[in-house]
């Protein structure tokens, strides 16, 4: 029993708590840009370690040393909190992924709900740090943030309310240990949820060809353009933190959580290796569809969102409704 | 906080593109005036790079003043060499050797063909298209490599001189061309086939910075952004230079008026370019490849025009009888087509310009805007004066 206080802190701050997810979120965006600029035959992080994997690290220590400027007339208190609470958001909506088993560090009935939270909030904090700057080109950034938010925010919502309903649960541990028993959930009715879901991440994550809200081109980096230093440096990783937090609720959602085939003895080995596995397998996916398109306008994609999304997902429900009663 | 609305709130700001700005690779300052994501006026400043170079000519001999003139366009030096070169033959009433002016043909047509996929890439790139931005970008090494085997350079060949070409063609180079534009028809149909059905970049660019054939006219558009709205005006037909009245060509024209057709119109013309390089391998005359000049040009004047990648290239030389220009006048293409770029952008009353589509309106006439500095005021709707 004494070990009792020491697993817990384990778990919590080191595996798989917020030393592993940070960790993966690293090696996510090294994994991403590799696989992107091999996409592009370009060669990618090259020369920090092996192959470039610490190349995301050296960029993290990089901008924690350069000057950290806050714009003169900014909202300060909102301007300098938003890194910090955007981080803390997705390290807190993180603990609840199920890395090890059927339910994560932290669990509880209606968890679900928590993590689709986690994601509106993280729009919010996007859109705060937009309007806080007093940039025009933030203020641009900030708006189309908030655009995109009524766009792919209920489709996303939608899409996961099915798997609640194929699953019978609004708890994740619920829903992994459904897919567990039966099928997983990409199997079933849910492949167009899935799909419908992916779309909506991209949007979440503001990636090609949904990357509106920071279009280079047009509003050289949108809602981040007054950020620099160890403010940049941490809504970096918060990012990183959220293709890592998106990946792995997906995995959680439709493919089956940590479970596949097992060796007795070595499920604590196998089960976080097979729940990093299939987030790899959703990260190709998110980088190949960031690959092929190109950036769309604000107004094509909100009505697309309301034109074939939520239509899609109402129908995907009504499916998912009809399955569960035959 | 005095809690209450005020009705009069200004909607209207201002969103500056440059001069230094992601989307511009060259210093402009584009004023946009925004309500929303809409844009309803338009300021347009070029004149941030303005380094004299007319003047400066009339300090240099002729000699000096071919890599003087060559340095006003990165992409397009091998135009404005030939311009300038096709001036000064001119005023001496001289003309290169058949075998030199269709080894003119040759560069300027494999220039051509790189300033074209360099604009594509960059065209792909305004859209967010980055891995299309990539792949031609890769291929436009292809067109590089034979420019460096052919002139000695990659981009500032120095290849034309006064009274011929600097380099004879030799049958290895010759055969690497010829592989090379195998490589790169392939290539170019493949992106025509990309940009016809991929549903983001015809959303991106069908319909958008619309320029009707009679405002193309109107405005004096110039190169592919005429040509785009159905215009078949291209100084290498209309008015033949070099060897071009020789080789056959077709005019590339398309009726779409929109920033769709001009991408279309420039893949279409880098396979023209490339039937055109074969046609002068085919058909090279033989003979010497330069006649040396006086270093005295006696006095006159000559106005030579070229069509260059960006449109049609005009060059004034007046003499005095010395070694150097007394004058020398020098009018850029995209300086022609700013007009047609502002009616494109401000649209009042005609159609929506949202702000992303500003970025793809403004490569639609890729534009280069350090040849262009004439200017010190304004032109637009809108703007500082």
């Amino acid at each position: 029993m004494a070990m009792e206080p020491f697993l817990s802190i384990f778990q919590t701050f080191i595996f798989p708590g917020f030393l592993f997810f940070i960790g993966l979120a690293f090696f996510f965006e090294w994994l991403d840009r590799k696989f992107y600029a091999d996409m592009q035959s370009r060669v990618g992080p090259l020369y920090t370690g092996p192959r470039g994997i610490l190349q995301p690290i050296a960029d993290f220590i990089k901008l924690m040393i350069k000057e950290d400027l806050t714009p003169k007339y900014a909202d300060k208190k909102i301007f300098n909190s938003v890194p910090v609470i955007m981080c803390a958001l997705m390290l807190t909506a993180i603990t609840l992924m199920p890395v090890m088993g059927n339910a994560g560090i932290i669990s509880f009935s209606g968890d679900i709900v928590l993590a689709i939270t986690a994601m509106t909030f993280f729009c919010i904090l996007v859109f705060l740090a937009g309007f806080s700057s007093v940039s025009r080109y933030s203020a641009i950034g900030a708006e189309r943030a908030v655009l995109q938010l009524l766009g792919f925010e209920i489709p996303l919502m939608l899409s996961i309310v099915g798997v609640c309903i194929a699953s019978g649960s609004v708890e994740i541990a619920g829903i992994v240990s459904w897919q567990g028993s039966n099928l997983w959930n990409i199997a079933g009715p849910q492949l167009l949820g899935f799909i419908i879901f992916l779309v909506a991440a991209q949007a979440e994550l503001e990636r090609i060809p949904f990357d509106i809200p920071e279009a280079e081109q047009e509003i050289v980096a949108g809602w981040v353009t007054e950020y620099s230093g160890r403010k940049l440096a941490i809504i970096r990783l918060s990012r990183n933190l959220e293709l890592v937090f998106i990946s792995a609720l997906a995995v959680a959602l439709y493919l089956g959580g940590p479970y596949g085939p097992l060796v007795a003895g070595a499920e604590a080995f196998l089960l976080p290796l097979y729940f990093v596995l299939k987030m790899f397998l959703v990260l190709a996916v998110l980088v190949t569809v960031r690959a092929v398109f190109a950036r769309v306008r604000i107004d094509q994609m909100v009505s697309f969102a309301w034109r074939y999304l939520i239509p899609l997902s109402l129908l995907q429900i009504l499916i998912t409704v009809l399955w569960r009663a035959l | 906080m005095s809690g209450s609305v005020n009705s009069g709130y200004e909607r209207l700001f201002d969103i500056p593109i440059g001069p230094q700005h992601p989307a511009l690779k060259e210093p402009a300052l584009i004023t946009l005036k925004v309500e929303g994501e809409h844009v309803v006026g338009v300021g347009l400043d070029v004149s941030y790079n303005h380094r004299g170079i007319e003047k400066a000519a009339e300090y240099r001999t002729y000699v000096q003043n071919l890599y003087l003139i060559e340095r006003i366009c990165g992409i397009c030096n091998v135009a404005h060499t030939l311009t300038f070169t096709q001036c000064v033959e001119g005023v001496q009433l001289k003309d290169a050797p058949e075998r030199a002016k269709m080894l003119r043909v040759l560069v300027e047509e494999l220039a051509r063909i790189h300033s074209h996929l360099l604009w594509l890439g960059v065209a792909a790139h305004e859209i967010g298209f980055d891995t299309f931005f990539m792949y031609i970008w890769l291929d436009r090494e292809v067109s590089l490599d034979l420019m460096e085997a052919f002139t000695g350079n990659r981009i500032t060949s120095a290849y034309n001189i006064i009274g011929g070409v600097r380099r004879d063609l030799t049958p290895e180079i010759t055969a690497k061309i010829r592989k090379g534009m195998d490589r790169l028809e392939e290539r170019a149909k493949f992106y025509r086939k990309i940009v016809e059905t991929e549903k983001t970049v015809i959303s991106r660019t069908q319909s958008i910075g619309i320029l009707p054939p009679e405002d193309a006219i109107r405005l004096s558009a110039v190169g592919p952004t005429l040509r785009a709205s159905g215009i078949k005006i291209d100084a290498r037909a209309d008015d033949p230079y070099a060897a071009h009245a020789s080789v056959p060509f077709n005019v590339i024209t398309c009726d779409g008026c929109d920033s769709f057709s001009r991408i279309l119109v420039r893949i279409d013309e880098i396979v023209e370019s490339i039937n055109i390089i074969r046609y002068c391998l085919e058909h090279l005359p033989s003979g010497p490849i330069i006649n040396r000049l006086p270093r005295r040009v006696p006095a006159g004047e000559f106005i030579s025009r070229v069509e260059a990648p960006r449109g049609e290239l005009m060059h004034y030389l007046r003499s005095d009888g010395s070694d150097k220009p007394y004058r020398y006048k020098v009018k850029t293409p995209t300086i022609s087509n700013l007009p047609s770029l502002v009616h494109m952008l401000s649209s009042k009353g005609r159609y929506v310009v949202n702000i992303a589509d500003v970025p793809v309106i403004l490569a639609s006439i890729d534009p280069c805007f350090s040849c262009t500095a004439r200017l010190e005021k304004n032109i637009g709707t809108y703007g500082k004066s």
